[in-house]
C-alpha cells in the first residue's frame, strides 16, 4: 500500500511538474535561447529551498523564470555570488515570475527557489534560464 | 497533511482527488493501525535517500538535495562567431562516426556533442551541414528514447528555419530543454547527465581549437571560466560511477580538475543595480583571472584526450 502511494504521489508529481514547466515555458521569450535544462524540484513546505549553482558568462542577458502553481507569483527566488551576498530576491519585485540580468563579466551565481508561504500553490518549483548576447 | 498536499495539486481532476482520499484514507488506517507501521514505511524506502526519493519523483537531476546546472554549449558557439574566430569544419565530430556509437552511454555523449555541433554550424549560417548535424541529433535522440524532442512538429520548424541562425539558436535550445524534461520525468538521469556533459566537451572543444589557431582574450577566458561547471559535471557524473563505463571518464574529469585547481581565481564584489521598470538587475561583480600558457596548454590536452574517446570509440 505504501509502495503504492509512493508511485501515485510520483506519477501526480511528475504531471504537476510537466504541467507548470510549460506554463513557466512562457516567460522565456523568443529573444531569449533555453540553456537546454529544466530545472525541477519537488518543494513540500515553505522551509525547504531548491538550489543550485550555476556560470553567467560576460556580455549576456540572462533570464530566469521561477514558476510553482499554475498562477505566477508563488515562488520566490533568489539569486546569491559566490560568497552568498544578494544579487536579486523576486520578494522585492512582488515574486515576479521572471526576471533578467546584464552580467557584464563572467560570475558563478548560486540560485535558490522556495514556495511562497503566503501563497497557495503546487509543491513543484520549475525554474528556467534563457540567455542572449548583450547588445554592445 | 495529506490534505494540504491535496489542495496543493491543482492538476488532478475531481474524480481523481476523490479516488485519491480514498487511498489515502485507507492506507492511512492501514498505517495507523498496524504496530511497526512506520518501520515499514522506513523499509520501503531505505534503499532511497530521502533526498533521492524526493527529487526522483519530481523527476529531478538532484543528489543530495542539490541541482546542477552546466552552460549551454551554444552560449561558446556564440562566442567563437562573435569573437571573429573563423568557421572551422575540422574541429566538430564528423558524421561518419556515427555508425561506432553502439551502447547509450555512448550515444548519449554524442547526442550532447553532435548538439553543440548543430549550433556551431548553424551560428555561422552553414545550411547544408546543419541538415547534416541535425540528422546526426535525431538519429542519436531516436536511439536513446528522446525522439519526442525532435518529433515531426520540431523538425519541420528546423527545417522552415534553416537559413535563419537566431531562429535555429532558439529551436535547438527548446529541442534539447524538451529532451532534459522528458529524460528526467522518465527518471533517465543518466542518459539526461551524459548530454549535458557531452555539450559541454564539445563547448571546451570550440574554445581550445579556436584558441590554438588565433588566441584571444575572450576565447581564453571562456577556457578559464570552466571551473564551476566542471565541477558541476563531476558530481553530476559521480553518482553513476558504478556503471560502467563511467569511472574513466570521471577519472579524466578529475585530472582536468587539478588544472583548473591552479588558475588563479580573484572575485571582486560590487553592488548590483536594479531597474524594477524594465525588471533587470546589472550584475557588476566580477573575477579577474590569471591563466598561463602552461595551464592552456595542459586544458587543451587533457579535454583532447577526453573527447577523443568519447567520439571515437572504436579507436580510444
Amino acid at each position: 500500500m505504501v509502495a503504492f502511494i509512493l508511485t501515485a504521489t510520483s506519477f501526480s508529481s511528475k504531471a504537476q511538474c510537466d504541467t507548470i514547466a510549460k506554463v513557466c515555458a512562457k516567460h522565456i521569450i523568443a529573444s531569449f535561447i533555453s540553456d537546454g535544462q529544466q530545472y525541477r524540484s519537488l518543494l513540500l513546505n515553505p522551509d525547504e529551498t531548491a538550489e543550485f549553482k550555476t556560470t553567467f558568462f560576460g556580455e549576456t542577458v540572462y533570464r530566469i523564470a521561477a514558476c510553482s502553481g499554475l498562477t505566477d507569483g508563488n515562488l520566490i527566488f533568489n539569486v546569491y555570488d559566490q560568497e552568498r551576498n544578494i544579487i536579486f530576491t523576486n520578494k522585492d519585485a512582488k515574486n515576479a515570475p521572471y526576471w533578467d540580468f546584464k552580467v557584464k563579466s563572467t560570475v558563478d551565481v548560486i540560485i535558490e527557489a522556495k514556495l511562497d508561504p503566503t501563497n497557495s500553490g503546487s509543491g513543484c518549483a520549475v525554474l528556467l534560464i534563457g540567455f542572449k548576447q548583450s547588445k554592445k | 497533511m495529506f490534505l494540504c498536499l491535496l489542495d496543493k495539486v491543482q492538476v488532478m481532476s475531481k474524480a481523481i482527488k476523490i479516488a485519491w482520499c480514498v487511498v489515502i484514507s485507507l492506507s492511512m488506517l492501514v498505517i495507523t493501525s498496524c504496530g511497526g507501521g512506520s518501520d515499514k514505511k522506513k523499509a520501503d524506502t531505505e534503499e532511497i535517500p530521502e533526498d533521492t526519493a524526493k527529487s526522483v519523483s519530481a523527476g529531478v537531476l538532484n543528489v543530495g538535495g542539490e541541482l546542477f546546472s552546466i552552460p549551454s554549449p551554444l552560449q561558446t558557439a556564440m562566442l567563437m562567431q562573435s569573437s571573429g574566430a573563423a568557421f572551422d569544419k575540422s574541429i566538430l565530430n564528423s558524421k561518419e562516426n556515427i555508425a561506432q556509437y553502439a551502447t547509450d552511454y555512448s550515444k548519449a555523449l554524442n547526442l550532447g556533442i553532435y548538439g553543440a555541433d548543430l549550433g556551431y554550424v548553424s551560428m555561422y549560417g552553414k545550411t547544408q551541414e546543419s541538415i547534416v548535424y541535425l540528422t546526426a541529433v535525431k538519429k542519436l535522440a531516436d536511439e536513446t528514447g528522446v525522439s519526442g524532442a525532435f518529433d515531426v512538429k520540431t523538425m519541420k520548424r528546423f527545417q522552415d528555419n534553416m537559413s535563419n541562425k537566431d531562429s535555429m539558436m532558439v529551436l535547438v535550445g527548446l529541442a534539447y530543454s524538451s529532451g532534459d524534461a522528458f529524460l528526467k520525468t522518465n527518471k533517465r538521469f543518466d542518459i539526461s547527465g551524459l548530454i549535458l556533459v557531452g555539450g559541454w566537451i564539445e563547448s571546451l572543444n570550440f574554445a581550445i581549437s579556436a584558441n590554438k589557431i588565433k588566441s584571444s582574450e575572450a576565447v581564453k577566458r571562456r577556457i578559464a571560466d570552466q571551473k564551476q561547471s566542471l565541477n558541476s559535471i563531476i558530481k553530476l557524473l559521480s553518482q553513476f560511477e558504478t556503471k560502467t563505463n563511467y569511472t574513466e571518464l570521471i577519472d579524466g574529469l578529475k585530472d582536468l580538475s587539478k588544472v583548473y585547481d591552479t588558475i588563479e581565481y580573484k572575485f571582486i564584489s560590487e553592488k548590483p543595480e536594479t531597474d524594477m521598470a524594465t525588471k533587470t538587475t546589472t550584475i557588476n561583480s566580477h573575477t579577474d583571472v590569471n591563466i598561463t600558457k602552461e595551464q592552456l596548454d595542459l586544458i587543451t590536452e587533457k579535454v583532447e584526450s577526453i573527447r577523443k574517446k568519447i567520439v571515437n570509440p572504436a579507436k580510444a
